[in-house]
């Protein structure tokens, strides 16, 4: 067993508590599910001196839905976001994506807000202290350089939430508590492509929850290509979303994740509106999503492998939402 | 004969049916689902000291030096040793010993240890660790077996020229007559990546040392608790007499744990140097870096065949990249070699064989060792080669059965061979004449069906120490309480071997089960046994129980006769009572007659020994001693898959899996055993792959080296075929390994069914069947443009 | 540093001081003597040290002690009553859903909690159940069968 480092545990039962108490200690981190924090604190890939644990704080469990909107807390888990007959219905990626997370004794603990937040990863990082310092470490924690490309001066480990692609296919967005108040955002813009520092969220401000606009019309699904069948992230994930109107589509989103270091829309399927999904409309998706899937060394599975697979999960969905709203 | 009273009768009722051949639950299956089995890392030590180690961070260098002062001085640490405490190698096999606890003058790989601590909790340990400090010349490393045969390549081991751990060139037969009668040869290369037992159960040891008497205890979750004391006892420079070993429950082992390891010395050591008792826990990382897996393996295998399919000639060449230490790799490459045999009958087979040293951790024996991945490249040619002729895979099987009992041409003696009929029932319940090339497939998933079959070693006929003594013992306690007492040294690892010995025991005696009792693995108490590997313990250790158990009774059936004044002639023993044949209303319970067995003599320690006889160790010529065993058991297996043609990811469906096991003493454990065989197989044909970049594990752990979940495990279906040994204890063979090394070829015979391609490197992964079926579109669409063009 | 934590295992309350930074596991091992919760990988990979936690399954190795204040938590020790095995773990016994017994009560207790909420599930739910559950000796295929004959079902 390799012991947790101490720390001090704090457990505030207001959001607002937890923003004011990580005010005031800096070397803090949140804590949720803790299954993502915790192995890496035993890794040796965070030692907080405070630990707040935002468990016991009801307000951040709650689905809501509202006349316009669909609300879910940052605390709710992933096995009720899964689990629930609403969003399944109506928000198909969502609840798909957060059943794809892990295995369901993570999902059981694991939390909206925690997904959405994982720490980036890369084989060269998501290591032990023994592995990493007989590698030198890298940029990402203690050393300098990039293992994944000799030469580079960023870090490209990969965001592996499968949550993020579905909220950002259903343009959702998240919610921010500050010492300053609230905000939103919109979720592709809650991440930048930074392996080291892949959230827009400033170090004083906390997750709190993300709004999914209401959406008539629309058809969603989300898929992630994996060695097994259960516990891996995500070598590709892509979530679709599209709006089919008669032979035509009205409105088609595709976000992906594991391929970069963070989740991102495909670009350039603005064209494909009005236009039925063809050949050539499936040959747009292909290469857009190729565009996006710029995988990189950051898992012992192929990244050619990576690039390639996002593509055909892209088109794939893409074929079945078609032919499922006809 | 006249039947016993009514009473009797229940008891002979209530003992017939429940020995040989009974479904019966674990004998250790309570402890188990209650949690109150204690593993190493369970047992109470609260006092013990934290043992932790520090490991190499190079892959090969020269140690100049290894400064403890800084460590030793911190408070709260009680011990610092280095490799200055060990001077003696160890290693399994006696010939090739060249690995220490602790690296001296030289380290051979990322991970190697060089230091240990012990501390009065982990932060000080780990602060301990800290303050070690290295001075050395780093080396060339090599990582790749070609690299390492390099003429000038830095030898990792003295005298040992291009890294060659060991050579092995033999021939049986007349090769090249036997291709010169072919009317087909074909000769193809395959690759199989090196892989991890990856037991649920990490590493763990702890250690007493008595000062006062300058005696050791150590638990560990050894499989071969015999050879962790002999070792312990070589390195330590002690006497056997001074060392207790003890092995608790323990959470699988698949080989990882047929040798010593080093962490087993290691923690003795510390224990000594702390003048206490040390904990030595490791972590799944350090599991991986101990390692003794399958090792990466290349395969160059040439094969003739009639047009009637029959096999003329094999001739194979095997290239291990055997890591940085000898463990038990000679037998590895023997092993690859000899078990080209048995299976069918081939009149010729030459084998060249290169065991290489590299700067990786240290390959081993795992479940199906040495046989599993030649056995893929000679089942994957053999069915190609089928394929070319026009012949059903299943007929070119059959065309090359052997008839037991027969010898091989290497001398590997099979007495009794079930698998023909393995193969009829494969054949059946596959539907494999009706479905075989026709299942066609929906979408983007295209479906296949494919077998293959396999054979392995009821135990070594040859041990690994040659001590004189019997291969196996068993002693049966009998005392005042008429309870008996199994005593075995049998290391039960989850395979069942306790349930096994119990289940013989109970059918000679024919007593209820709550009489017996098993106690295994403490070197003070239970006899000594060469331990858990080679699947000889049903078949050697179960014979001891046989013998034991006869013994007994022997002298069980003489104490009734004495109590009832009858002759021995005129006693029916019932198990839990015996009678009197001629007046069956005169009987006795058990109790009774323990009671008389032990007048004038006190407990009963009863002996029974298990011994192969020499005829069956071998023949004489060169080469011929190697895989000799009195038993193999036979397997043939079908699998189904689905290959998602966009994604190239295999799911294997169904598995079919028929075993000649002769008798099947538990047919419920047996099935326990060839599921988690084929599946352990199913592993490594599809996902598992230890992988190294410049010597570092990358996949250290249990998120990356994917050992499948319960999701994409497919239903195995078995079926057991007894074909009774005529020297098994009841006729039985083993039922373990022979599983895993056919379903590798199996699989890739069914996505070759399914895609029309043949892939010839493990794991048949989903990167790897991407990038082939991605190669034979663009072949095929560039074919199609010439032809336009054309 | 320390703080009095008070919570319910395996029916009885315990309270007493326990270090913030605990995880669960090491605090049912280390300090209760509950060692039936094991370890088998460096943090949350393999599910060997599954409990339940108000009935749902959690893994022990990824959860802070102190987070679970006032909560019910459940390990392999508890599920016995009066002394007899549950039915869960008598299934797992007679049909031998164990081998080595080392993912044993990790696999049991994801598939107790899966039995309190759906008594009488189907392969493939029993399989989603316990998906996060690795074993290296059954294949998996008793284990399912275990589940099965502890749910009544059939197959």
């Amino acid at each position: 067993m390799s012991a947790l480092p101490d720390f001090q545990l704090l457990r505030p039962t207001t959001a607002a508590d937890a923003v004011a108490m990580r005010a005031a200690n800096a070397a803090s981190r949140y804590i949720a599910g803790g299954t993502d924090l915790l192995p890496n604190i035993r890794r040796g890939l965070a030692e907080p001196g405070v630990v707040i644990d935002l468990g016991g704080i009801a307000e951040l469990a709650h689905i809501d839905f509202g006349t316009d909107a669909l609300r879910i807390g940052a605390g709710t888990t992933l096995a009720a976001i899964a689990g629930d007959a609403t969003i399944r219905a109506r928000y198909t990626a969502l609840a798909e994506a957060a059943e794809a997370v892990a295995g369901p004794t993570h999902r059981a603990a694991a939390t909206l807000g925690g997904n959405l937040c994982l720490d980036t990863r890369c084989v060269y990082y998501n290591q032990s202290e023994f592995w990493r310092e007989s590698n030198d470490y890298c940029m990402k924690l203690k050393g300098e350089g990039c293992r994944v490309a000799k030469k580079s001066k960023r870090c490209y480990a990969a965001f592996s939430g499968d949550v993020a692609p579905a909220l950002i296919a259903l343009a959702a967005e998240i919610e921010i508590l500050g010492p300053k108040g609230s905000r939103r955002v919109a979720s592709a813009d809650f991440y930048r492509d930074d392996g080291m520092a892949w959230l827009t969220l400033a170090p004083d401000e906390l997750l709190v929850g993300v709004h999914v606009p209401l959406h008539e019309g629309w058809t969603s699904a989300y898929e992630k290509v994996r060695v097994r069948g259960a516990i891996d992230f995500p070598l590709a994930g892509v979530a679709v979303a599209l709006k089919r109107k008669g032979n035509a589509i009205d409105d088609l989103r595709i976000a992906c994740t594991g391929v970069a270091s963070r989740p991102l829309a495909v670009d350039g399927l603005a064209e494909l509106k009005g236009k039925p999904l063809d050949a050539a409309a499936l040959a747009v998706i292909t290469a857009q999503t190729e565009i996006a899937a710029g995988a990189m060394r950051t898992t012992v599975v192929d990244m050619l492998y990576r690039r390639g697979v996002a593509p055909v999960l892209a088109r794939r969905i893409t074929e079945r939402l078609w032919n499922s709203a006809a | 004969m006249n039947a016993p009273e009514t009473q009797v009768k229940e008891i002979a009722n209530a003992s017939a049916p429940h020995g040989v051949g009974a479904r019966r639950p674990l004998v250790d299956g309570v402890e188990k689902v209650t949690g109150t089995a204690r593993y190493t890392a369970d047992l109470p030590a609260d006092n013990a000291l934290v043992g932790l180690l520090l490991r190499s961070p190079y892959a090969h260098a020269e140690l100049l030096e290894v400064d403890i002062s800084e460590a030793l001085a911190l408070p709260g640490v009680r011990a610092v040793i280095t490799g200055d405490e060990c001077d003696m190698p160890y290693g399994v096999i006696p010939i090739a010993q060249n690995e220490f606890p602790l690296a001296r003058d030289k380290v051979r790989y990322i991970g190697d240890p060089i230091a240990a601590v012990a501390a009065v909790d982990e932060a000080t340990a780990r602060l301990a660790i800290s303050r070690i400090r290295l001075k050395v010349r780093e080396l060339p490393a090599y990582f790749k077996a070609a690299d390492a045969r390099q003429a000038d390549a830095v030898q990792l081991h003295e005298k040992k020229q291009g890294n060659i751990e060991r050579e092995v060139h033999n021939e049986f037969g007349d090769v090249a007559a036997g291709f010169a009668a072919a009317d087909l040869v074909r000769e193809e290369t395959y690759e199989c990546a090196e892989v991890h037992h990856a037991m649920m159960e990490p590493n763990a040891a702890l250690a007493a040392w008595d000062t006062e008497r300058g005696h050791l205890t150590l638990w560990s979750v050894t499989q071969v608790p015999y050879y962790v004391h002999l070792t312990l006892a070589r390195c330590m420079k002690m006497e056997a007499a001074h060392i207790r070993v003890i092995k608790p429950f323990s959470g699988g082992g698949f080989g990882h744990r047929t040798e010593c390891l080093n962490f087993e010395v290691i923690c003795g050591m510390l224990a000594r140097a702390a003048r206490g008792t040390v904990r030595l826990a490791q972590t799944r990382e350090e599991s991986f870096l101990a390692h003794r897996g399958r090792p990466e393996s290349q395969m160059r295998i040439k094969l003739g065949l009639k047009r009637d399919g029959s096999i003329t000639a094999c001739q194979a060449e095997v290239v291990q990249r055997g890591g940085a230490y000898g463990g038990y790799g000679l037998v590895t490459i023997l092993y690859a070699g000899a078990l080209i045999n048995g299976l069918y009958d081939i009149p010729a087979v030459k084998y060249d064989g290169y065991r290489v040293y590299t700067n990786t951790p240290a390959c081993g024996a795992m479940r199906g060792h040495g046989t599993v991945t030649i056995r893929f490249a000679f089942e994957s040619l053999l069915d190609s080669m089928a394929g070319e002729l026009g012949l059903d895979q299943i007929a070119v099987r059959r065309r090359n059965l052997l008839k037991a009992p027969t010898e091989t041409i290497n001398g590997l003696r099979v007495t009794s061979y079930g698998l023909g009929e393995c193969i009829d029932w494969v054949e059946d319940v596959s539907g494999w004449a009706a479905r075989k090339g026709k299942l066609g497939g929906s979408g983007n998933v295209r479906k296949g069906l494919g077998m293959a079959c396999s054979h392995f070693v009821s135990g070594s006929a040859k041990p690994v120490h040659w001590s004189g003594e019997p291969h196996a013992v068993i002693v049966l306690k009998l005392d005042f309480d008429a309870a008996v007492t199994i005593l075995t040294g049998a290391s039960d690892i989850g395979q069942g071997s306790s349930t096994v010995v119990t289940q013989i025991v109970a059918e000679v005696l024919g007593i209820d089960y709550h009489r017996i009792r098993v106690v295994a693995n403490d070197s003070a108490v239970t006899p000594k046994d060469n331990g858990s590997y080679s699947s000889r313990v049903t078949y050697m250790v179960g014979n001891a129980a046989l013998d034991a158990a006869e013994n007994l009774k022997r002298l069980l059936v003489t104490a009734a006769a004495r109590r009832l004044k009858v002759e021995e002639s005129d006693v029916i023993w019932y198990g839990e009572a015996a009678a009197v044949a001629s007046d069956p209303e005169r009987h006795i319970p058990f109790a009774e007659i323990a009671e008389e067995a032990l007048v004038g003599t006190g407990t009963l320690n009863v002996k029974g020994t298990f011994t192969c006889p020499p005829e069956f160790q071998g023949g004489k010529q060169r080469g011929g001693a190697v895989g000799s065993s009195m038993g193999f058991s036979y397997v043939a297996q079908a699998a189904e898959v689905s290959v998602d043609m966009d994604l190239g990811i295999v799911t294997v469906d169904k598995v079919w899996a028929a075993i000649d096991c002769g008798r099947a003493i538990n047919p419920m454990a047996v099935e326990g055993q060839v599921q988690g065989a084929v599946w352990m197989g199913l592993g490594q044909t599809l996902c598992e792959e230890t992988i190294y970049e410049n010597g570092r594990h990358m996949v250290p752990n249990m998120l990356d080296y994917r050992v499948p979940t319960i999701v994409e495990s497919p239903d195995i279906e078995v079926h057991i075929v007894e074909s009774m040994d005529p020297n098994g204890p009841f006729g039985a063979k083993e039922a373990s390994e022979g599983p895993l090394s056919g379903i590798m070829s199996a699989v890739a015979a069914a996505v070759e069914d399914a895609t029309g391609l043949r892939v010839r490197a493990l794991p048949i992964s989903p990167p790897r069947v991407f990038a082939a079926l991605q190669e034979a579109r663009n072949e095929a669409a560039a074919a199609a443009t010439n032809e336009e063009q054309a | 540093m320390k703080r009095i934590l008070g919570l319910w295992i395996n029916g009885r309350w315990r309270e007493e001081a326990v270090a913030e930074n605990a995880l669960l596991l090491d605090y049912l091992r280390d300090g209760l003597g509950l060692t039936g919760t094991k370890q088998g990988c460096d943090g949350g990979e393999c599910g060997a040290c599954t409990v339940l936690v108000d009935s749902e399954p959690r893994l022990a190795c990824s959860t802070l002690a102190h987070s679970l204040a006032g909560r019910r938590v459940e390990t392999v020790e508890g599920l016995a009553t009066d002394g007899n095995i549950s039915p869960l773990q008598r299934a797992f016994h007679e049909k031998l859903g164990t081998q080595c017994g080392f993912c044993t009560p990790g696999m049991i207790m994801a598939a107790e909690g899966l039995l309190r909420k759906n008594p009488h599930p189907g392969r493939d739910e029993i399989c989603g159940a316990l998906a996060g559950n690795l074993c290296r000796c059954t294949g998996y295929v008793k284990i399912i069968e275990s589940v099965e004959a502890a749910a009544g079902a059939s197959t």
